[in-house]
C-alpha cells in the first residue's frame, strides 16, 4: 500500500496551508487557515474568552449540502478541541479553515463522510501547523472496515466501503488519547475493541507488536508522517540558517 | 550547538537544549509554553516547557532565551516592542485606525504619538497612508486592542525612523522574511553579507549605489517600504527591482548564491544595470 | 473552585435561592450535586434529580396527525419531537438514470430471493441511489430560547437532518421492496413461451412479457420538527422517526395500463404498514469534567494511562458520564457520545457508535455506555410498543 503524501504551505496567500493525499482512498485534499482573524459579527455571547474555530467544506464539483455541515461539525469539535484559543492574540478571534476536496470521489447524500474524514483531519492539521496556529496536541486519524469474513481492512476506498459490514474512524492524540470514534454498521463491542487496537497501532506506530505484526506496508505510523512533513518543511524554510551551523 | 531540534506540538523541549546561563532568568519566546506537572508531589513545582507550534529550536545563550521559529509564512501576531508599518485606515478625533494586518481589528496610535507632535502639529494623515510604529501594547484580556506609538516613550523622539512614510512603496513578504531581514540589518552593520543566509540587500547596496542608493524599512507584519527617490528618473525601476528581489527571495526560500544571481537578472531586466 | 462550589449552597449569608446559583454558577453548581461533601449522607445526584445513567421519562405516540401517512409524537423530558411521514410516487418513467439502470437492477431483483444479506445491500443501494427517504429536522421557532425566528436553517439541524438520514441508510431500517410499485404485465403470448420461460435461459428483452417490472417508487417525505428542545435533540428526532415509520401504512397502489399511471385504494383495508429492519434503539452521553478549565489550563495533559490510575486512585471523581443530558447539562459538557443499538434474538448489536469531543472517554467507558444503551433498548422497546 502506498502511504499518504503531503506538503505545508502550499498556498502563498492564506496564513497557513496544507495538500493531504491518500492514494489509499484517491481523496486529495487541500487546506487553508487563517487566523487569527476578526470575525463578522463578533460572538460575545459565546466565550469571549476563547478563538472560534470555523471550518467549511468544499466539495469537487457540488456546493455543499447537509453532509457538509454535519461534517465540519464532527471537525470543529476534533479540532477545536486542540486548539489553545487563550494563548495571546487569539481570544475572541476566530481561526478559519476551509479545506477544498481536490480530488476523489464525490460522497453521495445521505452517505457518510466517514471513508473522508482521516484525509480532512489530516489535511486540517497540517494546515494549522502551517499556520502556526498554537495546539496541545497533534492528531492521527485511521480508517478502518470490517469485512463480511471478520477482516480488518484500511482505508477502504468509497467502493470498498459498501461492502464492508462496519466501517470506523478512529483518531488519537499523539499522546494516545482517543479524541473522536465514529462507528457505522454491526459490529459488536470486541470487534470494536480490535479495532481499536489496530487503529492505534497505525496511528501511533507499532509498539504493541501483536497487532500489526507480518505487514511490511505498515511501517511508518501517521504520527510519524505527520512529524516528517512538519520536519521537511521546517528544514527546508530554514535552510539558510542550518547551513551555518 | 547540538543538532538542529525540530519540535511539533505538544513536545517537550529537552532539558539539554535549554542554555545554562544562570545570571538571567529564562526567557521564552513564541510557541512555547510553561506547564506544570500535576503528577509531581504538592510542593515540589515540577515545570515542563512544551511546544505550541511546530518550529525549529533556537536558544541564544547570551540572553538566555530560548524560542521556536515557526513558518515563515504565519500571521502577524501584534508583541510588544516589534516595528511594523501600519497603513491608516480612518482617523478619529484621539486615534488614527491603522491596518496592521488584514481581516483583523484595526491598531490604534494616538494623534499626538509622533515626535513633537502637539494639537497644531501633528500630521495630517490620510486614509491609506503609511506609518512606521513600534508597538506599544497590546492590552490585556479578550479582544484588547492594540496601540501603536510613533515616538519613544522614553526620550519622546522617533527613534530609528519612526513616523509617516512618505513615498515610496509597500512590498508584502513573509513575516518570517521579514524578521530575517530585521535580524540581518540588526545583527552586524559592517557583515550584513552572510547574516541569515541574506546577501541580497548588501548585493543590491553595491550595484544600486551609483544609482543613489535607496532606504528601505521594514515591519514585523511582512511589509517593506523601499524609496529611491535620490534615483531620478529611474526611481520607480530601481524600486520595483528591490521589492521584486525580495519578494523573489522569500517565496523561493534562495540561497545566497542564488540572490546574487537573481539581483544580477532582475537589474538586467529592468534595464538598471550596464 | 470545587470547594466553594460545595459550600456555597449551605452558606446562609449568600442567600441566593438554588436557580439562580444555577443561573450564575452552572459548572459550580452541577458539580456540588454530582460531588456532595464527603461528611453529608446524600447521593451524588445531578441537577436534575437524576441518576448519572438515569434517561428522562420517555413517553410516545404515534399517529396524531392525520393529513400524513404515518406520524408520532415522542417526548424526553421536556424535549418533544414530531414526525411525519409523507409518501408520494416517483414514477420510474421520471428518474433521469432509470432506464439506464434498469437492466442491472432487474437483475438484482431477481437476486433479492437467494440470500438475506444479498437483499439487504441492494435495498440499501437503491433506497440511497433514488433518494427514496427524505427526511428533515426543523428546530421550530420558540423550541428554545436561543432560536431567532426567519433564520435559515441553523448547522445544528443541517447536521442532525443529515445524521438521521445516514443512521437510516445504515441500519437499512426500511425495506425498498416495500416502496415498490410493481406491475405484471398481461401475458400475451403463447402457450409454448411460457414453457420457454421456465428455461430462464429467454432474453427478457425479446418479449418484455411476464417479467414483472417496476412501474414506480414510494418516496417518503420524513419531516421531523423539535417543538421544544431541552437538550439531547437527536434521541428524540430519532425515536419519533422510528416511531412515525413503524406506524406508516402505503395505500395499495397500482399501475392501471389503460390510463397509463398509477392509482390508489382509498379503502384503508388494502392499505399495509411498513416492515422494518429492527428496531435501533439510540442512547446520547456527555461527560461532565470536575475541572471547568480542563481544557486549557497549563498543565500538562496527562496520558490516557495516566488518567486511568487517577482515576482508580483519588477518591473524588474527576468525571460523569450523564446520560441524556439535557439543555443546562449540554451546555457543560464538550465531550459526547451517541450509541445506537439494536438486539436481535437477545443479542446487542451496535450500529452506530461516535464519540467525540474530548479526550476522557475511552473503551472502558464506551463499553459500559454500550451497557447501558442495551437496558435502554428495552425500555424504548416497550414504550414503543405501547404506543
Amino acid at each position: 500500500m502506498v502511504g499518504p503524501t503531503a506538503s505545508l504551505s502550499v498556498l502563498s496567500r492564506a496564513d497557513g496551508s496544507a495538500s493531504y493525499k491518500c492514494p489509499a482512498t484517491g481523496y486529495n485534499i487541500l487546506g487553508a487557515v487563517n487566523g487569527p482573524v476578526e470575525l463578522p459579527g463578533r460572538r460575545d455571547a459565546l466565550k469571549p474568552e476563547d478563538a472560534t474555530v470555523e471550518i467549511f467544506i468544499k466539495p469537487g464539483t457540488t456546493t455543499g449540502g447537509v453532509g457538509e455541515r454535519a461534517t465540519e461539525t464532527i471537525l470543529k469539535s476534533v479540532l477545536g478541541n486542540l486548539v489553545l484559543g487563550r494563548e495571546k492574540g487569539f481570544p475572541r478571534r476566530g481561526v478559519v479553515l476551509t479545506l477544498n476536496i481536490v480530488g476523489g470521489e464525490n460522497v453521495e447524500r445521505g452517505d457518510s463522510y466517514l471513508t473522508l474524514l482521516p484525509a480532512l483531519l489530516h489535511a486540517g492539521l497540517l494546515a494549522m501547523i502551517s499556520a502556526s496556529i498554537p495546539l496541545s496536541m497533534t492528531l492521527s486519524a485511521a480508517l478502518l472496515g470490517v469485512t463480511t469474513s471478520g477482516d480488518i481492512v484500511q482505508n477502504p476506498g468509497p467502493a470498498a466501503a459498501k461492502s464492508v459490514v462496519s466501517l470506523h474512524v478512529l483518531a488519537f492524540s499523539s499522546k494516545g488519547h482517543l479524541l473522536l470514534n465514529e462507528s457505522r454498521g454491526r459490529f459488536d463491542f470486541d470487534t470494536w475493541e480490535l479495532v481499536r487496537a489496530r487503529a492505534l497501532s497505525i496511528c501511533q506506530g507499532a509498539h504493541d507488536g501483536d497487532v500489526a505484526m507480518g505487514e511490511g506496508e505498515n511501517a511508518a505510523s501517521v504520527n510519524a508522517f505527520i512529524r516528517e512533513t512538519a520536519e521537511d518543511q521546517i528544514y527546508s524554510d530554514y535552510a539558510h540558517k542550518l547551513d551555518s551551523i | 550547538m547540538s543538532a538542529p531540534l525540530v519540535l511539533l506540538p505538544s513536545d517537550e523541549v529537552p532539558r539539554e537544549h535549554l542554555p545554562s546561563n544562570k545570571s538571567n532568568p529564562l526567557r521564552l519566546g513564541p510557541g512555547l509554553r510553561l506547564l506544570s506537572q500535576p503528577t509531581s508531589q504538592a510542593g515540589d513545582s515540577n515545570h515542563v516547557l512544551t511546544a505550541t507550534q511546530a518550529g525549529l529550536l533556537t536558544t541564544d545563550a547570551k540572553r538566555n532565551t530560548v524560542s521556536l521559529l515557526s513558518f515563515p509564512n504565519r500571521r502577524y501576531v501584534p508583541t510588544v516592542n516589534d516595528l511594523i508599518i501600519a497603513q491608516i485606515h480612518h482617523s478619529s478625533i484621539d486615534f488614527f485606525h491603522c491596518i496592521v494586518t488584514p481581516n483583523t481589528a484595526h491598531a490604534l496610535l494616538g494623534q499626538l504619538s509622533f515626535e513633537g507632535a502637539t494639537k497644531k502639529t501633528r500630521p495630517q494623515l490620510k486614509q491609506g497612508e503609511l506609518v512606521y510604529a513600534r508597538v506599544q501594547s497590546v492590552g490585556v484580556g479578550a479582544g484588547a486592542e492594540v496601540e501603536l506609538t510613533c515616538v519613544n516613550p522614553a526620550t519622546g523622539k522617533a527613534d530609528g525612523g519612526l513616523g509617516p512614510l512618505v513615498g515610496g512603496m509597500v512590498f508584502d513578504v513573509s513575516t518570517g522574511m521579514a524578521a530575517r531581514l530585521i535580524r540581518a540589518s540588526s545583527a552586524s552593520p559592517d557583515n550584513t553579507d552572510a547574516v541569515e543566509g541574506l546577501v541580497i540587500l548588501g548585493e543590491l547596496g553595491r550595484k544600486l549605489e551609483s544609482l543613489g542608493g535607496f532606504e528601505l524599512a521594514v515591519g514585523r507584519n511582512g511589509k517593506v517600504w523601499v524609496d529611491c527617490s535620490n534615483a531620478g528618473e529611474s526611481a520607480i525601476a530601481v524600486t520595483v527591482a528591490i521589492g521584486r528581489c525580495l519578494q523573489e527571495t522569500d517565496q523561493h526560500n534562495l540561497h545566497p548564491h542564488d540572490q546574487k544571481k537573481l539581483v544580477t537578472r532582475i537589474l538586467r531586466d529592468l534595464k538598471l544595470a550596464s | 473552585m470545587a470547594s466553594t462550589a460545595a459550600s456555597a449552597p449551605a452558606v446562609p449569608s449568600l442567600n441566593l435561592p438554588p436557580s439562580q446559583f444555577a443561573r450564575l454558577q452552572p459548572h459550580a453548581y452541577l458539580l456540588a450535586h454530582l460531588s456532595p461533601p464527603s461528611a453529608s449522607t446524600q447521593p451524588s445526584v445531578r441537577a436534575n434529580g437524576r441518576a448519572a445513567s438515569q434517561f428522562r421519562v420517555t413517553s410516545a405516540n404515534a399517529g396524531s396527525l392525520t393529513h400524513t401517512n404515518g406520524s408520532a409524537v415522542v417526548r424526553i423530558g421536556d424535549t418533544a419531537a414530531v414526525c411525519g411521514v409523507r409518501a408520494e410516487l416517483l414514477h420510474t418513467a421520471d428518474i433521469a438514470s432509470w432506464s439506464v439502470s434498469n437492466a442491472s437492477d432487474e437483475e438484482a431483483d431477481s437476486a433479492t430471493q437467494k440470500g438475506a444479506s444479498q437483499n439487504a445491500d441492494d435495498d440499501r443501494n437503491q433506497v440511497q441511489d433514488l433518494h427514496l427517504l427524505v427526511p428533515n429536522l426543523s428546530l421550530s421557532t420558540g423550541c428554545a430560547p436561543g432560536l431567532t425566528p426567519g433564520a435559515p436553517p441553523s448547522t445544528l439541524a443541517q447536521s442532525l437532518s443529515h445524521e438521521i438520514l445516514s443512521l437510516l441508510h445504515t441500519t437499512n431500517l426500511v425495506k425498498a421492496d416495500d416502496l415498490r410499485i410493481w406491475y405484471q404485465p398481461p401475458n400475451l403470448e403463447s402457450e409454448e413461451f411460457r414453457n420457454a420461460a421456465e428455461g430462464m435461459e429467454v432474453d427478457s428483452e425479446q418479449n418484455g412479457g411476464p417479467e414483472p417490472e417496476i412501474k414506480a417508487f414510494w418516496v417518503l417525505y420524513i419531516d421531523i420538527m423539535i417543538i421544544s428542545w431541552a437538550g439531547n435533540a437527536f434521541d428524540a428526532a430519532w425515536s419519533s422517526v422510528l416511531a412515525a415509520l413503524r406506524d406508516t401504512k402505503l395505500p395499495k397502489a397500482w399501475w392501471d395500463a389503460d390510463n397509463e399511471t398509477i392509482l390508489c385504494s382509498d379503502d384503508i383495508a388494502d392499505a399495509r404498514k411498513l416492515s422494518l429492519r429492527g428496531l435501533p434503539i439510540s442512547s446520547s452521553f456527555c461527560s461532565f469534567e470536575a475541572d471547568a478549565a480542563a481544557g486549557w489550563r497549563a498543565v500538562v495533559i496527562p496520558s490516557p494511562e495516566e488518567l486511568k490510575s487517577q482515576g482508580q486512585k483519588e477518591g473524588s471523581q474527576q468525571r460523569w458520564i450523564l446520560a441524556d443530558p439535557d439543555g443546562y447539562e449540554e451546555g457543560l459538557c464538550e465531550e459526547r457520545a451517541l450509541i445506537v443499538v439494536d438486539n436481535e434474538d437477545g443479542k446487542t448489536v451496535i450500529l452506530k457508535m461516535d464519540k467525540l469531543g474530548g479526550w476522557g472517554m475511552d473503551s472502558d467507558d464506551l463499553r459500559q455506555l454500550v451497557d447501558v444503551s442495551a437496558e435502554r433498548w428495552q425500555e424504548m422497546k416497550q414504550i414503543l410498543d405501547q404506543c
